[in-house]
């Protein structure tokens, strides 16, 4: 699964046998705010080169992790090891971070904002310079360099903020809700960029509630409720190993032929239904019922749950 | 180190170029002028005062040379007061009075002055404008110089020899110093205060903008990326000495374009009128020193406890409540620096000015009075420095928790089980 390249970014240290160290390793940490657990007994390694999606209701703890990882708050209990150390001074350097809460400082024109972010990690500030105008540009802000952030929108102000959390070139980004405020556009936008790290060799940290996001470019996901690591692996043994049980169907007319005895769980949409099936049941059985039944099928698919319904099946709620 | 450079880059950089430092760094000295320019102004073109007023002189005898007084009473070149008339022993006290009055009412007359049959009894200025006392000084130094006059040439003394008899001494103050001595006009007073008010006042913006500073950081959410970067004491260091650096600038400013005012304005007045003795005001190096020292230390601890309180709120209106906790010392050393004043050998005096939390206003007040001895002075200073040091500490510990706790403004109590957290 490893690219090439992938290793060279950081010399795997003695005693691994040559196999390259995990960007994040978490294990058994806990974090409790005045006696509530909100982050309890979590485990979790993130292989370099990966993109990970946090996923998790509200309030699971997925910010209050981030934040640990950061050093930013400190376990109570458990070990955090970012590329094989210790969380340190040095060790934060080598990740972009984007908090949940987006903050810049408002009176400063944008793109002194980000040099100035980036000069702090180290950056040459010619460089950090140069590349803020090229990111700058790519996220057509080109013209707003030099405003103050506090005249730019909302969803301008995240791609800043986006912007310098990857600018100087981590090998580790923690991103947490990249999307939030973001158009179609610039989500993509943002999507490619990940990718584009990724095949660099960067390993990136995603929380998010956008599903289809987390799907289209996730290597491997991990569940958070209620502070538990509920699931965590390869997104498509994850899927696989739930087997084509959903039915997608579309139609017009009678949906009577839902309630045969092969459907576990129903969950209408706009031009039809998911149909989630019993184990073992017979796909073929439902379509059957549903011609019988007389409703006019325009779409009728057999596949793996979404990851919707796999966050739904093991948190309980939307 | 680098990133320390790069805070305080960042800090001072921001606030010297905003409009607001531009404008008040430049309007400052320009207000400060044309304010002395306004006040010279109306002085030497005040409209002048001629108070006309008719002397009731009920004693008899008194009249003509109050009159002749008053008539050669001089400000600034001019007649001062006119008597319009001298009314001597009424017979109808009363109805001269009540005419009196109705001149005045109808304002041909400003005062009238009555002199008592008894001069047991006071003398009596009727006037529409009591509020006027700059010339009660003339008028009871000119109806006292009559009576004392009439006395003294009713035991038979000479008119000629009585203003030789009756004129008093001037007293000249002296002020001894290693320097020398150099004749006191109220300067070192002038100098003393104007240290005290200038030090507490810039102890207190400048701890109050710094505290300002981290409460940004901390209300635009900018502090959690900042926190993943640096540590909290190289972000606490850098924007202190980055404040520091702004308000430097702008002092500096302000003292260099005062300064040269001051020394124009001196040239000038000595140009024109190069018998007036302009009371020199001779400021020695050690002093300057001192203050700038004193200054500097001061600065440092207190931004550091205002800083700590700024990383503990989570808006302006909490950090305005806590805000006393730094405040207090400043301000109890405004109510007890005239123990220094009055006497700055005194031992309350000598002990005031060693703790570190006083130390920045009273030591160089000491300084400017009676310079101390140089032991006492570096108590203070290597004080101070530890008091700093020990500020800047828990001042890191409060701004670890606080910079990212947010909501309910944490009580004192609280406070300082912030500064047992590792």
């Amino acid at each position: 699964m490893l690219r090439p390249g992938v290793c060279s970014r950081r010399e795997p240290r003695a005693g691994t046998q040559g196999e390259t160290v995990d960007a994040i390793a978490l294990e058994n940490v806990t974090k409790s705010y005045d006696g509530v657990e909100a982050v309890s007994h979590i485990s979790l390694r993130v292989r370099q080169g990966a993109i990970l999606g946090l996923l998790g209701p509200n309030g699971a703890g997925k910010t209050s992790t981030i934040r640990m990882v950061m050093n930013i708050l400190v376990p109570d209990e458990g070990s955090i090891r970012i590329f094989d150390r210790p969380i340190s001074d040095d060790a934060r350097q080598s990740i972009g971070y984007l908090p949940e809460e987006r903050g810049l400082y408002p009176r400063m024109p944008v793109q002194s904002v980000i040099v100035f972010l980036a000069a702090l990690r180290g950056m040459p500030e010619a460089e950090a310079e140069r590349r803020a105008r090229e990111w700058l540009d790519r996220f057509e802000l080109g013209d707003w360099a030099e405003k103050k952030v506090q005249d730019l929108s909302k969803g301008m102000q995240q791609k800043v903020q986006f912007i310098s959390a990857v600018l100087h070139k981590p090998p580790l980004v923690i991103l947490d809700e990249p999307f939030s405020g973001l158009d179609p556009v610039n989500a993509a936008t943002v999507k490619n960029i990940m990718l584009e790290m990724r095949d660099e060799g960067s390993t990136v940290v995603l929380s998010t509630h956008r599903m289809e996001q987390v799907e289209k470019m996730c290597d491997s996901i991990c569940l958070i409720d209620k502070g538990r690591n509920v699931l965590d692996g390869d997104l498509r043994s994850i899927k696989q190993s739930y087997g084509k049980n959903t039915i997608e169907i579309e139609f017009t007319g009678s949906d009577s032929f839902l309630n045969h005895p092969a459907v576990a769980s129903v969950n209408r949409l706009g031009l039809g239904a998911e149909a989630k099936l019993k184990a073992g049941a017979d796909p073929q059985q439902v379509l059957r019922a549903a011609v019988e039944s007389g409703a006019l099928i325009t779409r009728f698919e057999l596949r793996e749950p979404s990851l919707t319904d796999i966050f739904i099946e093991k948190t309980g709620h939307a | 180190m680098r990133k320390i450079w790069l805070i305080i880059k960042r800090e001072y950089l921001t606030r010297v170029k905003t409009k607001a430092f531009v404008i008040s760094t430049l309007i400052v000295p320009v207000l400060g002028i044309g304010f002395v320019l306004l006040i010279a102004f109306l002085v030497s073109h005040a409209p002048q005062q001629n108070l006309r007023l008719v002397i009731v002189d009920k004693a008899g005898g008194l009249a003509a040379p109050v009159k002749q007084n008053l008539e050669a009473a001089l400000a600034g070149g001019k007649r001062e007061f006119t008597v319009a008339d001298t009314v001597e022993r009424p017979t109808a006290a009363s109805d001269v009075e009540r005419e009196l009055r109705n001149r005045i009412n109808r304002g041909a007359l400003d005062a009238y002055l009555v002199i008592p049959a008894e001069l047991a009894e006071p003398v009596e200025l009727h006037t529409k404008n009591p509020g006027n006392f700059t010339l009660l000084e003339p008028l009871t130094l000119a109806v006292n110089k009559a009576v004392i006059g009439a006395r003294l040439s009713a035991r038979g003394i000479h008119v000629d020899d009585i203003d030789e008899i009756s004129r008093g001494v001037d007293l000249e103050v002296i002020k001894v110093s290693q320097s020398g001595e150099s004749v006191e006009k109220g300067q070192t007073l002038a100098l003393a205060i104007t240290l005290v008010v200038l030090l507490y006042m810039s102890l207190l913006m400048y701890g109050i903008i710094t505290m300002r500073s981290v409460l940004e950081e901390k209300t635009t959410r900018t502090m959690e990326v900042l926190i993943s970067s640096v540590r909290p004491l190289q972000l606490l260091t850098g924007k202190i000495l980055g404040v520091a650096g702004a308000a430097f600038t702008q002092f500096f400013i302000w003292v260099i374009s005062l300064g040269l005012f001051a020394s124009y304005g001196a040239a000038m007045a000595a140009l024109l009128n190069p018998t007036s003795s302009f009371p020199s005001l001779h400021v020695p190096l050690s002093l300057l020193v001192g203050v700038v020292c004193f200054f500097f230390g001061g600065y440092f601890m207190y931004s550091a406890m205002f800083a700590a309180i700024g990383s503990a709120c989570s808006s302006e209106q909490d950090a305005h409540q806590l805000q006393w906790l730094a405040m207090t010392p400043l301000v109890f050393t405004m109510v007890i620096y005239s123990v220094v004043l009055n006497d700055p050998t005194s031992k309350a005096a000598v002990v005031l000015s060693e703790i570190p939390l006083f130390a920045p206003v009273l030591m160089p007040l000491r300084m400017s009075l009676q310079m101390p001895p140089v032991p006492q002075i570096i108590l203070s200073l290597v004080l101070l420095l530890g008091a700093i040091l020990g500020a800047i500490w828990a001042s890191a510990k409060v701004y670890r928790v606080g910079v990212l706790m947010y909501g309910k403004r944490p009580t004192l109590p609280e406070l300082l089980r912030w500064l047992r957290y590792s």
